[in-house]
């Protein structure tokens, strides 16, 4: 017989993801409360808070309660009014009378007391509630999530994407440490613990075990995204707290909320190797995974195309040469920076940024060369019209012309 | 075949073959023992071929010949390098773990040597003469038997038809007919391991440039071709999969222990690893076991050269991209002094290999080698390995022997270089070609054409007899490029397919 799950908040950014790869690997799932869109899984109306129907727990393997009420954060902080406490109480008392074995709920490694953002002050006090039920031992288990990446980019991995589309960020919190974990291993980690927990574990740290500051993720999140650097600019909390109130006010700048600037001034790193170990976890290099996000290869895609139609001097019919070219850039590691979006869309400009000497181990020479190489496995061009000579000469021009320039960004280069 | 054999052949490449199938005709028991298995070329489509399932072929050709980033090219070195264990300094070590060793993917370009290249060997012409026409029988090859380089090339073996000749090459040899002879120059139509006529399961030549990636019609002579005909015969057994790494006399003859700890046993013993695999297997026998031994190469260097008369012209639809014209230029007075070359044309070789090297943009260079190309052909020019001045040093450890080789040049020979290429610009010139700026010597080794290591004739422990016997070994016989006492500056693969010929009929007869 299948195990059946009921997840809370199926339709977040993890729980959507969850319910997929649980479904896939054999679990019926109840979604309690909404249900992720597009999607047969049957759902069962609920808000937190609301005391559940005890049938949807009929035969249920485990509660996955991934759901939380942000409104009711910032309308009553972490007081007791908070109808995240309430609600993940009652939720596990009411699977525990349904006879439900486990209960795993989703917290976070910004949980502890200190925190400062309800967020954070209000999982830890919904943890030392879970704890203190009776029974609780063995059954009741908190993941404590690290900074989640990948997949849809919604949530907090959303903001940040948008974030690193900025040339320039004003950031707080640089130098705090971070545990990025991708959305599918956070969501297998919760799935070993909802139908196969290791014993004797309580609250579990499911998040990159080597820190990295926050600066550096939003750098790497750029790099992948958008090959460039990305500048950022420490900026103290108070003045961030004024930006987060004025990005509201002002259009067509990602806003940012209070809460989540607090929660990364608050985050300190969790050793997490151990429970990863236990959980049969192995994490993915982040700077890879992401360069495999679909706006990375989007961005790759039409890199290539630019190299092949500036080395062949037409616009190529092949997909195929494109996607081979993607596949090598892409897996080279020699193959350095990305192109500017002005080469990219004027694939003649490559004229102007090729090195003037050039070097076949690095950077835009190098994957002029392979771009060359995957064009000329391609039926040849049809042989031109123009006089052999009127071809040299002007290509002679064209490079006198580019010189200058080509120097000049040696120049700058060295 | 009933175990043991009678004799052991190590090594599956053109000499190997070359050694057995005498023996094999003559009934001996032959176990032959291969460092790779039965993979084909793959078919598939052209991207395939040209730049692997996985495009592993897909990087730059670190400033050598464009051949060897090849699919096939990788699939025929790589296992040697993995294994080979050989440091190089200024030196570009060349072997194969493949079957049919590097005529998988060699030039084909075929000659015998004359007798003014044999002085220094302790055989004649004579000798070998039998051998070289065994040989081009069985492996085909195409030419001119009455122009000017017919004589060097030698007479021997039946030749067949030789291909169309490209236009820019066809350019080059009509204006030499006009011309007055030079006495020291000499040019005619390359002689090519490639069948103009079936032969066997082999088929002729179809002239669809396919040449650098592997020919899917065998076209062009490979020592797999030969290995699949041995293994239809009886007293034939091939050990596939299996690298030799020690060698070890006993009382009734030779054992070879393989890589997969396989003790394999036989009265005689063939080494036919190629040059440099030979001489990891055999300088642990000589005693004491030698610190240093010589290696000969033979210097290389390659000249492109525009044909005016061809701009505008078009590019040839169907061709090969093997030798078209061959040629030779004195050097001295000196015995075998000269310098001997083949010219090749563009089509049906990479153009981001040529494009690479102009100092332009990529872009400019692609349309400017484009624009060119119909004119354009490349001159390789090969020195004798007199000129070569490599230093081998042999360490010896539990872990086998590790080799560090040095390449280089003997004194005076860069002078040597500048003299004939001017002397050589001069003669294109007058051919109407022009050379370009952009001629470069390559790093010893990339030829390929190795050998005195273990010189035929020479007295010394290291050396072999006139058979290839190993004087501190005897009943082990080698029989590749490393016996040549000489290199000379014409293609050394027929002559070491010839000598091995010679070797195994040899053996053969005394049994």
């Amino acid at each position: 017989m299948p195990q059946r799950l009921v997840v809370t908040g199926a339709s977040g950014y993890i729980g959507a993801r969850l319910v997929e790869r649980a479904r896939r690997s054999g679990c019926e799932v109840v979604a309690l409360g909404s249900r992720p869109a597009a999607s047969d899984v049957p759902s069962i109306p609920w808000r937190l808070g609301e005391p559940p129907p005890l049938t949807v727990f009929a035969d249920a393997t485990a509660v996955v309660h991934l759901a939380h009420d942000w409104s009711s954060d910032r309308a009553n902080g972490a007081g007791p009014g908070n109808a995240n406490l309430e609600g993940a109480e009652a939720l596990a008392r009411a699977a525990r009378e349904a006879g439900v074995a486990r209960f795993v709920f989703a917290s976070t490694t910004s949980a502890r007391r200190e925190a400062l953002n309800a967020y954070g002050k209000v999982k830890i006090a919904i943890e030392e509630r879970l704890k203190a039920l009776p029974g609780s031992e063995g059954r009741i288990i908190c993941a404590r999530i690290g900074l989640v990446y990948g997949g849809p980019e919604r949530a907090m991995y959303g903001q940040m994407s948008k974030l690193a589309g900025l040339p320039v960020l004003p950031m707080i919190g640089l130098d705090r440490e971070v545990q990025p974990i991708h959305v599918d291993e956070v969501c297998d980690g919760l799935l070993a613990l909802a139908l196969d927990p290791p014993a004797g574990r309580h609250t579990v740290v499911v998040a990159g075990p080597v820190p990295v500051t926050f600066g550096n993720w939003l750098r790497t999140l750029r790099r992948a995204r958008h090959g460039r650097r990305l500048r950022l600019i420490p900026v103290p909390i108070g003045f961030a707290l004024m930006a987060c109130d004025l990005s509201k006010a002002i259009p067509f700048v990602p806003t940012v909320g209070r809460e989540r600037v607090l929660g990364l001034a608050g985050a300190a790193p969790m050793a997490s190797a151990a429970d990863l170990a236990a959980l049969g976890l192995h994490l993915r290099d982040p700077a890879r995974t992401l360069q495999a996000t679909p706006v990375a290869r989007r961005r790759l895609i039409a890199e290539c195309r630019a190299m092949l139609r500036y080395v062949t001097g037409t616009r190529l019919r092949s997909p195929g040469a494109v996607i081979r070219l993607a596949r090598v850039v892409q897996r080279d590691p020699a193959s350095g920076r990305a192109l500017p979006g002005l080469a990219v869309r004027w694939p003649a400009l490559l004229r102007l940024l090729e090195p003037v000497r050039p070097d076949m181990q690095h950077g835009l020479s190098r994957r002029l060369h392979l771009a060359a190489m995957v064009a000329e496995v391609l039926p040849p061009p049809s042989q031109p019209d123009r006089a052999w000579w009127r071809t040299i000469a002007s290509q002679l021009v064209l490079e006198g012309l580019a010189l200058p320039f080509r120097l000049f960004l040696g120049s700058l280069a060295a | 075949m009933s175990e043991p054999a009678d004799v052991i052949v190590i090594g599956s490449g053109p000499a190997g073959v070359s050694a057995a199938v005498p023996l094999v005709e003559a009934g001996r028991r032959v176990l032959m023992i291969d460092g790779g298995d039965d993979d084909v070329t793959p078919a598939g489509a052209p991207w395939r071929q040209m730049l692997g399932d996985d495009l592993e072929a897909l990087r730059p050709d670190d400033g050598l010949t464009p051949k060897w980033r090849t699919p096939e090219a990788r699939r025929t070195m790589g296992a040697f390098k993995r294994y080979s264990a050989i440091d190089e300094e200024d030196f570009l070590g060349v072997g194969a773990l493949a079957r049919g060793g590097l005529s998988r993917i060699w030039g084909g370009f075929v000659g015998e040597l004359d007798a003014e290249e044999l002085s220094d060997w302790p055989i004649t012409a004579a000798e070998l003469r039998p051998s070289y026409a065994a040989v081009v029988d069985r492996i085909g090859v195409s030419g001119s038997g009455d122009d000017d380089m017919a004589e060097s090339y030698g007479a021997a073996g039946t030749l067949l038809a030789p291909p169309p000749l490209g236009p820019t090459a066809a350019a080059i040899i009509a204006r030499y007919a006009a011309a007055p002879r030079d006495p020291d120059f000499a040019l005619g139509r390359a002689r090519n391991a490639l069948i103009t006529a079936d032969l066997g399961a082999r088929r002729a030549c179809d002239l669809r440039f396919a040449c650098l990636w592997g020919c899917p019609r065998g076209a062009i002579y490979d020592a797999r071709q030969d290995v699949a005909l041995l293994r239809q015969r009886a007293n034939f057994a091939l050990r596939e999969r299996a690298t030799a790494v020690r060698l070890a006399r006993r009382d009734d003859g030779w054992e070879v222990t393989t890589t997969h700890g396989h003790r394999l046993r036989a009265a005689r013993l063939i080494v036919a690893a190629g040059t440099l695999g030979s001489l990891r297997l055999v300088a642990p026998l000589i005693d004491p076991p030698p610190a240093t031994l010589p290696l000969l190469n033979s210097p290389v260097m390659a000249m492109p050269l525009v044909v005016p008369r061809r701009l505008g012209g078009k590019m040839p639809a169907h061709g090969h991209s093997l030798a078209q014209l061959g040629f030779r230029l004195r050097c001295s007075a000196a015995p075998g002094d000269h310098v001997s070359g083949a010219v090749y044309e563009v089509a049906g070789l990479p153009a981001s290999s040529f494009a690479a090297r102009m100092p332009f943009g990529r872009r400019a260079g692609t349309e400017i080698f484009r624009a060119l190309a119909p004119a354009l052909s490349v001159a390789t020019l090969y020195f004798p390995g007199r000129y070569s001045a490599n230093t081998v040093s042999l360490r010896y450890g539990d872990g086998g022997v590790r080799i560090h080789v040095r390449g280089g040049v003997a004194d005076g020979f860069d002078a040597l270089a500048r003299t004939v290429r001017r002397r050589l610009a001069r003669i294109w010139r007058r051919l109407g070609a022009f050379a370009l700026p952009g001629a470069a010597l390559a790093i010893a080794g990339t030829d390929a054409h190795l050998g005195g290591v273990f010189p035929l004739g020479a007295a010394a422990p290291h050396g072999t007899s006139r058979f290839g016997e190993l004087n501190a070994a005897p009943g082990l016989h080698i029989v590749d490029g490393s016996v040549l006492p000489t290199i000379a500056s014409t293609f050394t693969t027929l002559t070491i397919m010839a000598n091995a010929d010679r070797i195994g009929r040899h053996l053969a007869g005394i049994g």
